[in-house]
C-alpha cells in the first residue's frame, strides 16, 4: 500500500528536486565563508604560527586555488559521500557529524514529544470549551510560550532543577547508543528548554482547526442528530487534527534545529549545533559544508515523509 | 654531567611559591596511602588542535598530550628545573655539542623500542616535516647522529635553552613506525610512551585514554583510565563537577574559587604558573610606534584593581613577562608601572596627544574576556585613552591581529614556555609572528635576546635575562597585567593533585579514593 | 481611547501590549534621562549587590546599577527588532511582488532560492553569517533580516497570485500603465495587509533573536548593556546571583509578548472574513 506508484512519484520528485537544492544551499554557504575577510591559514597555525608555516598551509590546504576550484573539489568528493575533513582538526567531517547527529536529534526529537505530549491534550480542551475560563488560560500560557527566550528558560531550570534540587545534570550528554536511560536523564531539561515555543505552537495550531472544524456545518449536523460532543470529536475531528499535527511537526522539526544551538551552548551539549557555529567562527569549511549538507538532507526527508503521511492519513489529499 | 642547569637553591622563592601551593604540601603527606584504578574525569575547556605534539599548535594541547607522551626532558614541579624523563642524562661536551643518553627498556604503544634512532626521527620530524609547528624550537640544531642509545645534537652556536626545550612539544617522542604508518592521520593517532593510551578522540566532545600495562616509571599509572570532556564554558565545566558527571577541572578563573569554597564537597588546588595576562602592542606602527603612548597605557592602567575585579584579587600582578618566583626573573621590575593616570596624561601629551588618544583593540567574545575588557575600558578612560574592543570568537581572535595586523593592542594571555629565553624570543623577537609589527621593538634587543641563551651557567644567563628585561621594560613593548594563577577545582575522591610552576597540570600523582 | 480599541477589534490585550510598547520606545528613547546611573559605570567594591535603595535591582559583576543597564539595555533590543525586520522586508517584499507577478522562469527561480533557505535553520544561518561578517549588533542583525527575508518573499509571493488575477490589474495593464506603476499603485497596496502583520510578529522573533545572538556574544557588544548580553553575564554567576537573571529574561518576555499580541490584534482587525475568535 505504501508502495503505490504515485507514492513512488511523489519520493522520485523529491529526489531530483534535491540535486539543486543542496548544491545552491553549499554554493552560498561556500561563497560567503570564501568571500568575507579572515585568513584561515593564520588561524590554523595558531599558536606556534610563523610567516613561512601560514605560506605553508595555504598551500597545503589548497586555499591559493580560484574560489571555483575549492568549492568543485569539495563537490566532487561530496558526491561520492567524502565529505573530506576538519581543517581544524584533521577529524573526518562524516565521522564528526554521525557522532552527533544522535545527540541533537535526541534533543529534539524530545523536545517534539515534550511539544506533543503537553500541547495536544491543552489543544483538545481549549477547543472544547472555546470561550471558557480555562480556554483563555490556555492561550494566555501558549501566547506566554512563543515570547519566552529558550536560553532563559533553560538557565531557570539550570538553576532549580540541577543547582538547587540535583535532580538533572546540569551539563553535558550521553551517546544513547552506550547508555540509554543516561542519555534520555541528560536530554530532559534541554528538551523540556526547547520545546516551550513548540508546545504554544501545538496548542495554538490545533485549537483553531478543531474549532474550525467543530463549528463547520457537517459537524453541527451530527450535533444536532444527536451524537455527544466527544463522539464528535473523536470519529470526525482526530483525522483532520491529524493532518494539522502533521504540518506543525513539519514547521518545528526545522525550528527546534535551529533553538538547538543556543541551548545546546547552555548546557554544554556536544551535538551538530555546537558544531557548525563553532566552525563557521573559524571558517572550517569543510565541516559548516558537511552540516549544511547534513541538515537539507534532514529537513527534506521530513517533509517528504510528511507528504507521505499525508496521503495515508487522508486518502483524499491528491498526489499531485 | 647530569643536568648541567643546576639552580642554586637559595635564589628560587620557595616560600612565595609555597604560599601559592597549599595543596602540594598537603599532597605530599598522603602520599602513601595511594590506590590504584578508577577512571579519571576532566573537564577541558578546549578541544586539543591535534595528539601530534609536532603538529598541534595551542599552548592547551599539552595537559593532554602528558599522559600520552613522556618527553625527553622533564621538568621540577615547583622550579622548572630541568629533569632527567625518557633522557636520562645529558651533557654539553663544549658549548655548540649536547649528547643526550636515552633510557634503555622503554617501549612505544605499538611495541616498537625506544632508541636513539628513534629520537632522531623524531627530532629530524619535527626540525623539516612540512606541517611541524615547532621548527622554530629546533633552530640552533645543525646535524643529529644517534647510535645505540645515544643522540648527538651539533649545533649552529651554543644554545642552553635546548634541555628545557627538550621537555616541551619537540621532545616528546612518538612512534616512527606509527608516524610512517598514519602519515596525515596521525595526528588523531598518539603513539607515545606515556602512562595512557589513546582511545578515541572524537572532537570538541572527548579524548578517551587507558592506561599501559607496560609503563616504564614504577608505580604507575595510578588510573585505569582518563577522559577529558571537552566544555569551553569554564563556569559549565565546574558545574559538570559540582554535579558529580567529572571529577576534575582545571584552567578555571580565581572568580571561581569562591563557589568552590562554597560547594563544601569540592577541593581545589590554586598553583603558580607561567600565564601571563598581558596585551600584546603592534609597535610597528603609529600610534604605538612611540614609546611614550606605549608607557602610558602601563601607567594608565591600576593592576591591583584589575586583579580583584577580574582575578578575585589571588593573582600575581606584573609588570613583566616571568612572575617572581622564577629562576630568570629580573624582580626589580615586575612592579615598574605603577597606577598613574596622571603620569599617562603627561606622557601622552609629551607623546603628541595633548587631547587623549583613540586605541582599537583586538578581543576574545567569551564572557570573562569581556569582563576583562570593560575594566580596562573605565581605567584608561581616566587617563585620557579612549579604548575600544573588536571581538572575535575562538582562534581567529589572535590572528586578526597578528596575521591581519587588526588593531593596536589584543588582550590575550601568554601561555608561557619552559624555556624563559623562548618566551622572550616568541613575543618580542625580530619577525617572530607575536611580534604583530615583525620589527625590532628597541635597539639592541636581538643581541640581548641571543645571550640569554649563550652560557648554560645559570648565573651568566640570570644576568643576561636582566639585561633583556631592561630593554623591554623601559621600551614598554607590552602591557603585562598578572599572572593568572592556575585553579583545579576535584571532587571529594580525587587525591594527590599537585600544581605546577608551569601552570600546565599533569595528573601522574592523581588516584580516586572509593 | 474607544476608536483605538475599536480599531484593534475591541481586543484590550492589544490595547495593553500597544500602550505597553509606546511606553518602551519613550523609555528607550529617553534612557539617559531616566535611568538612575551611567549604564558603564563600574564599582569595582560593589558588585553583585543585591537590591537596595541605591540600586533597585542590584549590581553586576562589575558593580553597575542593573535597573540603568536594564533601561539602556531597551534601545539596543528595539533598534535590533526594527533593523532585522526592515532588512527583511526591504528584501522580501520586492523579491516576492516581482516573483508573484512576473511569473515564468523568474518566479521559479526566486521560488527555488525561497525553498533553498528555509530549508535550513534560520539561527544556525545567522550564526553562520555573523561569525563571517564580524561581530556586532548591525551585522547579527542583517544576519537575522537576511534569514526572514525568503519566508516575507513567499508570503508576498502567494499574495501578488491573488491579486494579480483581479480585474483592475488586468485593466490597468491595457490602458499600458508601466509595470512599476502597475506593482506600487494596484499589486502592492492590495496584497500587504497579510505582511503587514507577519512584520509585526517577525519583531518578536527577531527580538528573540538578538537575545540569543547577544547571549551567544554575538550580538550587541559590551560595555554597551543589552538584555541578552546581561543574562549571558548572568549565567557566569548563577550560583552566586542567581536573582541576576530573572529582570533581563523578564524583559525580553513581555516585550515579545506585546509584538505577539499586537500581531494576533492586527491579524484579527485586517481579515474581516475571519470571525474573531
Amino acid at each position: 500500500m505504501l508502495a503505490n506508484a504515485p507514492r513512488l512519484m511523489l519520493v522520485g520528485r523529491r529526489l531530483v528536486q534535491f540535486v539543486p537544492v543542496i548544491v545552491l544551499a553549499t554554493f552560498v554557504v561556500f561563497g560567503l565563508l570564501k568571500l568575507v575577510p579572515g585568513d584561515l591559514a593564520a588561524t590554523l597555525a595558531g599558536e606556534y604560527a610563523t610567516e613561512e608555516r601560514i605560506a605553508q598551509i595555504r598551500e597545503s590546504y589548497g586555499l591559493n586555488d580560484p574560489f571555483l576550484v575549492q568549492y568543485g573539489r569539495w563537490l566532487w568528493n561530496a558526491m561520492q559521500l567524502d565529505l573530506s575533513r576538519s581543517f581544524q582538526s584533521n577529524e573526518p567531517v562524516l565521522e564528526q557529524i554521525m557522532h552527533r547527529f544522535p545527540t541533537t536529534m535526541l534533543l529534539v526529537v524530545g523536545a517534539l514529544l515534550v511539544s506533543l505530549v503537553v500541547g495536544v491534550p491543552l489543544g483538545i480542551l481549549a477547543a472544547t470549551n472555546a470561550g471558557s475560563r480555562l480556554d483563555v488560560a490556555v492561550t494566555s500560557l501558549s501566547s506566554f510560550g512563543v515570547a519566552l527566550p529558550n536560553f532563559w528558560l533553560a538557565m531557570i531550570l539550570v538553576a532549580t532543577f540541577s543547582l538547587s534540587w540535583g535532580w538533572f545534570p546540569a551539563t553535558g550528554a550521553v551517546r544513547f547508543g552506550a547508555d540509554p536511560a543516561g542519555a534520555i536523564w541528560h536530554a530532559v531539561l534541554p528538551s523540556i528548554a526547547l520545546a516551550a515555543g513548540g508546545i504554544a505552537e501545538v496548542v495554538r495550531q490545533l485549537r483553531s482547526a478543531l474549532i474550525e472544524i467543530l463549528s463547520s456545518q457537517y459537524v453541527r449536523t451530527l450535533y444536532a442528530k444527536g451524537l455527544s460532543p466527544s463522539a464528535i470529536l473523536w470519529k470526525h475531528g482526530l483525522k483532520n487534527v491529524a493532518v494539522t499535527l502533521l504540518t506543525v511537526i513539519g514547521l518545528l522539526a526545522s525550528r527546534l534545529l535551529g533553538g538547538a544551538v543556543v541551548i545546546e551552548a547552555v548546557f554544554a551539549i556536544p551535538g551538530m549545533g555546537s558544531m557548525v557555529v563553532r566552525a563557521a567562527i573559524v571558517k572550517d569549511f569543510p565541516v559548516v559544508q558537511g552540516v549544511v549538507f547534513t541538515m537539507v538532507i534532514l529537513v527534506i526527508a521530513i517533509n517528504l515523509m510528511i507528504d507521505l503521511l499525508y496521503t495515508i492519513v487522508d486518502p483524499r489529499v491528491a498526489l499531485k | 654531567m647530569n643536568a648541567p642547569i643546576k639552580l642554586p637553591s637559595g635564589r628560587i622563592d620557595r616560600r612565595t611559591f609555597l604560599a601559592l601551593t597549599g595543596a602540594a604540601a598537603m599532597a605530599g603527606g598522603e602520599a602513601k596511602a595511594q590506590k590504584r584504578g578508577g577512571t579519571l574525569r576532566l573537564s577541558a575547556q578546549s578541544n586539543p588542535s591535534s595528539l601530534d605534539p609536532q603538529t598541534g599548535n595551542s599552548g592547551s594541547d599539552h595537559v593532554i598530550l602528558y599522559p600520552l607522551y613522556d618527553s625527553l626532558v622533564e621538568w621540577d614541579y615547583t622550579t622548572l628545573q630541568a629533569k632527567p624523563g625518557l633522557a636520562e642524562k645529558w651533557a654539553y661536551p663544549d658549548p655548540s655539542t649536547l649528547v643526550l643518553t636515552i633510557r634503555d627498556g622503554v617501549t612505544f604503544h605499538d611495541g616498537t623500542k625506544l632508541d636513539g634512532a628513534a629520537v632522531r626521527y623524531n627530532l629530524m620530524r619535527a626540525m623539516s616535516h612540512e606541517r611541524s609547528n615547532i621548527k622554530s624550537d629546533l633552530g640552533t640544531v645543525a646535524e643529529i647522529t644517534a647510535s645505540g642509545q645515544t643522540v648527538t645534537l651539533k649545533l649552529k652556536q651554543p644554545d642552553s635553552a635546548l634541555p628545557l626545550i627538550l621537555s616541551d612539544r619537540a621532545g616528546m617522542m612518538s612512534s616512527p613506525k606509527a608516524m610512517e604508518e598514519h602519515g596525515r592521520d596521525y595526528d588523531r593517532r598518539a603513539v607515545g610512551t606515556g602512562a595512557m593510551k589513546l582511545v578515541s578522540w572524537a572532537d570538541n566532545e572527548r579524548v578517551v585514554m587507558v592506561k599501559n600495562d607496560s609503563y616504564w616509571k614504577k608505580d604507575r599509572p595510578l588510573q585505569d583510565g582518563m577522559v577529558f570532556q571537552i566544555i569551553p564554558e569554564l563556569p559549565t565545566g565546574l558545574r559538570s563537577v559540582t554535579a558529580g558527571q567529572n571529577d576534575l577541572v582545571y584552567y578555571l578563573v580565581p572568580q571561581q574559587k569562591q563557589l568552590i569554597d562554597r560547594a563544601r564537597t569540592l577541593g581545589s588546588a590554586v598553583g603558580p604558573s607561567l600565564l601571563c595576562v598581558q596585551a600584546y602592542f603592534n609597535y610597528g606602527r603609529a600610534p604605538l610606534d612611540n614609546v611614550k603612548v606605549r608607557q602610558a597605557l602601563n601607567y594608565a592602567v591600576d593592576r591591583e584593581e584589575f586583579n580583584k575585579a577580574t582575578h578575585g584579587g589571588i593573582a600575581e600582578t606584573t609588570s613583566t613577562i616571568l612572575p617572581r618566583a622564577h629562576w630568570a626573573c629580573a624582580t626589580e621590575y615586575s612592579g615598574t608601572f605603577t597606577y598613574d593616570p596622571d603620569r599617562a596624561r603627561k606622557l601622552l601629551a609629551e607623546g603628541g596627544h595633548p587631547n587623549g588618544i583613540d586605541i582599537l583593540g583586538v578581543g576574545y567574545a567569551e564572557q570573562l574576556q569581556v569582563q576583562q575588557q570593560e575594566v580596562l575600558i573605565e581605567q584608561m578612560r581616566k587617563a585620557g585613552i579612549r579604548l575600544r574592543w573588536e571581538r572575535y570568537t575562538g582562534p581567529p581572535t589572535p590572528a586578526a591581529f597578528f596575521a591581519e595586523k587588526k588593531g593596536d593592542i589584543l588582550l590575550a594571555p601568554w601561555t608561557g614556555r619552559p624555556d624563559p629565553s623562548l618566551t622572550y624570543q616568541l613575543v618580542f623577537g625580530t619577525g617572530s609572528y607575536f611580534n604583530a609589527g615583525r620589527g625590532e621593538g628597541a635597539p639592541g634587543l636581538t643581541e640581548a635576546l641571543l645571550a640569554t641563551r649563550a652560557s648554560d651557567d645559570l648565573t651568566v644567563r640570570k644576568e643576561a635575562f636582566r639585561k633583556l628585561q631592561k630593554i623591554v621594560t623601559e621600551n614598554a613593548l607590552h602591557l603585562p597585567l598578572l599572572f593568572r594563577p592556575e585553579l583545579t577545582a576535584y571532587s571529594a575522591k580525587v587525591k594527590g593533585y599537585k600544581p605546577n610552576l608551569l601552570g600546565k597540570p599533569k595528573f601522574e600523582d592523581v588516584w580516586l579514593e572509593g | 481611547m474607544r476608536a483605538l480599541r475599536a480599531w484593534l477589534g475591541g481586543n484590550s490585550a492589544a490595547v495593553l501590549a500597544l500602550f505597553f510598547l509606546v511606553a518602551l520606545f519613550t523609555l528607550a528613547l529617553m534612557a539617559p534621562l531616566i535611568a538612575p546611573y551611567v549604564p558603564t559605570a563600574q564599582n569595582l567594591g560593589n558588585t553583585l549587590a543585591e537590591p537596595s535603595w541605591q540600586h533597585w535591582m542590584g549590581t553586576d559583576d562589575l558593580g553597575r546599577d542593573v535597573l540603568s543597564r536594564l533601561i539602556h539595555g531597551a534601545p539596543a533590543s528595539l533598534f535590533a527588532s526594527l533593523l532585522a525586520v526592515g532588512v527583511a522586508t526591504a528584501i522580501g517584499v520586492p523579491v516576492g511582488l516581482l516573483a508573484g507577478f512576473l511569473g515564468g522562469w523568474v518566479d521559479d527561480a526566486i521560488s527555488r532560492v525561497i525553498d533553498t533557505l528555509l530549508s535550513f535553520p534560520g539561527i544556525v544561518l545567522a550564526i553562520g553569517v555573523t561569525g563571517a561578517l564580524g561581530i556586532g549588533l548591525t551585522n547579527a542583525m542583517l544576519a537575522v533580516g537576511i534569514v526572514f527575508a525568503p519566508g516575507l518573499a513567499r508570503l508576498m509571493r502567494a499574495q501578488t497570485l491573488v491579486v494579480k488575477q483581479e480585474l483592475y490589474v488586468d485593466a490597468s495593464r491595457c490602458f499600458g500603465a508601466s509595470l512599476s506603476r502597475i506593482l506600487l499603485k494596484h499589486v502592492m497596496p492590495n496584497a500587504v495587509q497579510p505582511v503587514i502583520v507577519q512584520v509585526t510578529l517577525l519583531l518578536a522573533v527577531a527580538l528573540l533573536a538578538e537575545a540569543s545572538l547577544s547571549f551567544l556574544g554575538l550580538g550587541v557588544q559590551p560595555p554597551q548593556p543589552s538584555w541578552g548580553g546581561m543574562l549571558a553575564r548572568a549565567y557566569n554567576y548563577m550560583e552566586l546571583a542567581p536573582e541576576q537573571m530573572y529582570a533581563p529574561g523578564i524583559a525580553i518576555l513581555l516585550t515579545a509578548l506585546a509584538f505577539n499580541t499586537l500581531g494576533e490584534a492586527l491579524r484579527q482587525a485586517l481579515d474581516p472574513t475571519r470571525r474573531r475568535r
